[in-house]
């Protein structure tokens, strides 16, 4: 299998977002308004997206560091919200005018090193963890198509696939491809990062590329952390 | 002496750019503003060798309609694309007297920040005495910036209306390179540039009329269009907190052309150094 790590192989999506925006690294606080900006990109993009979500990415620049319950908090006058990481660092961002105009800060609640934030585009989860490959392929496209929004060099990528990623301690990690003929294949898991330019690249991870025109399903038997999109 | 100028405020937060803030994606109703004040240490006007440094205001707002105020421009992002930019655009020309020129403005966002005021010489030596006074003029026109990716941006601007006349154009082209990370809060932005005015706009700022000449003891000097400058800037802006951070540029300015030759010219390379702290509302 290919590795998804090359650069000129896999570029994931997660990256746009932030029209003329980079990566907002932070310490102990984040500027609501600069995460704001960052965000607010996916939600008045035009394009398809109902394969998609959007969520806000801090992402620990030292290897090893821990986000175990770590949140986010939101403290001001008119607004009081805390919002808790999920294992990648992610977390849903809730777009307030209050907090906005407040101008006030993103606290973590505790130290965790070095690190940045992004916003991360993936392929929405399925409760039932049976994903078609027509829809695997659309989510990909709109994924691209975002991408494309906010970044003209991306015009020349093509859609390769799509990369599961599992919890280091899921109980079960594994992706299987299910075709029509009844017949069961599992794909190989490797180690590399969740999102491209993340540090920890520990993640057990399954890719899935795109290949012919045979409709399959894949099915997880436990539920991934995220689904990233692979760009050629 | 010591004057006040508005200054731009550059690369505030991961956008930096030069004349005029990246577009800012806001709430509706909602404001972005930078007001601070810093201090400036600059030539006495475009291409004296006399240096001055002076009181620095920041004043930077964007609104979510798309309008902005950045120094000494104004203008507004008709765009709806995050890789295009353009917009009609209004930038006060500061006034130029024997004394040097004053009374410019810049911003925090962008690097190329315009913290170009000159102020007022004059002492033994001041080759603007015997100039005519160059008043403040409103100029009109329009900017396009076209983004090659996110963090690198391709920038023009065309105004029209300086000079005594109002009949001076200039064209500004230049490429930025956004909002650099240099550590938690730090952000540098880059930029270079060029600057191209009309005959009329070399003329005015850089010409020796023969009525000129006899008053100033210049010879007679007849500028032509084409190119007026090249320059290279840098914004670094160090955030403290949401609200307070300290911003601070550089920019060096080569006089090209026959803006070079003039005889108002005591040296083609000028440098202009910045800071100013200023406060997010």
């Amino acid at each position: 299998m290919p590795s998804v790590r090359h650069p000129t192989t896999c570029c994931t999506l997660a990256l746009i977002a932030l029209s003329a925006c980079a990566p907002v690294r932070a310490g102990d606080w984040i500027s609501y308004r600069d995460a704001y900006r960052a965000m607010v990109v996916f939600e008045k993009y035009g394009g398809q997206k109902n394969f998609l979500q959007s969520q806000l990415q801090v992402a620990p620049l030292e290897r090893g560091a821990s986000l175990d319950g770590v949140q986010l908090i939101l403290a001001g006058k008119t607004n009081q919200v805390n919002l808790p990481l999920d294992p990648l660092g992610r977390t849903a961002f809730p777009l307030l005018k209050g907090a906005y105009d407040e101008n006030v800060a993103l606290m973590l609640s505790r130290k965790i090193g070095g690190f940045s934030l992004r916003p991360r585009v993936s392929v929405a989860l399925q409760a039932d963890g049976v994903y078609e490959d027509g829809e695997l392929r659309a989510a990909c496209e709109q994924a691209l198509g975002f991408a494309r929004y906010g970044d003209g060099s991306l015009r020349t990528r093509q859609c390769a696939g799509v990369r599961f990623v599992f919890a280091k301690r899921a109980p079960e990690i594994g992706v299987r491809v299910h075709r029509a003929d009844g017949s069961d294949a599992s794909l190989a898991v490797s180690a590399s990062p969740p999102f491209a330019g993340d540090a920890d690249d520990g993640f057990p991870t399954v890719l899935y590329r795109f290949t012919g025109s045979e409709k399959v399903q894949l099915v997880t038997a436990y539920p991934p952390l995220a689904i990233v999109p692979v760009f050629e | 002496m010591t004057k006040l100028f508005v200054l731009a405020l550059a690369a505030v937060s991961s956008a930096s750019c030069a004349q005029m803030p990246a577009t800012n994606s806001m709430p509706d109703g909602s404001r972005d503003m930078y007001v601070g004040l810093g201090a400036a240490s600059k030539p006495r006007y475009e291409g004296g060798s006399e240096r001055d440094t002076v009181a620095l205001p920041v004043l930077q707002v964007q609104w979510s309609n798309g309008v902005f105020v950045s120094g000494m421009r104004a203008g507004m992002h008709w765009s709806q694309s995050p890789q295009l930019e353009f917009g009609p655009l209004l930038e006060l020309q500061p006034r130029r007297d024997v004394d040097g020129q004053g009374e410019s403005v810049g911003g925090i966002e962008e690097a190329r920040f315009s913290l170009v005021a000159l102020p007022l010489a004059a002492p033994d030596g001041n080759r603007l005495a015997g100039m005519p006074a160059i008043h403040s003029r409103l100029q009109g026109g329009g900017f396009l910036n076209y983004y090659l990716t996110p963090d690198w941006r391709l920038t023009s601007s065309l105004l029209y209306g300086a000079g005594n006349a109002r009949n001076g154009a200039k064209l500004e082209l230049g490429v930025q390179r956004l909002a650099i990370e240099l550590g938690a809060h730090h952000r540098l932005a880059l930029d270079a540039g060029l600057t191209l005015g009309n005959r009329r706009y070399n003329s005015a700022f850089f010409g020796v009329g023969e009525t000129d000449s006899v008053n100033s003891g210049h010879p007679m000097f007849e500028a032509g269009g084409g190119l007026k400058d090249l320059h290279l800037g840098a914004r670094w802006n160090w955030a403290w907190s949401p609200s307070w951070m300290l911003t601070s540029g550089v920019q060096a300015t080569r006089l090209l052309g026959s803006a070079r030759m003039s005889p108002l010219v005591e040296r083609p390379n000028n440098l202009t150094v910045s800071t100013a702290i200023a406060y997010r509302f």
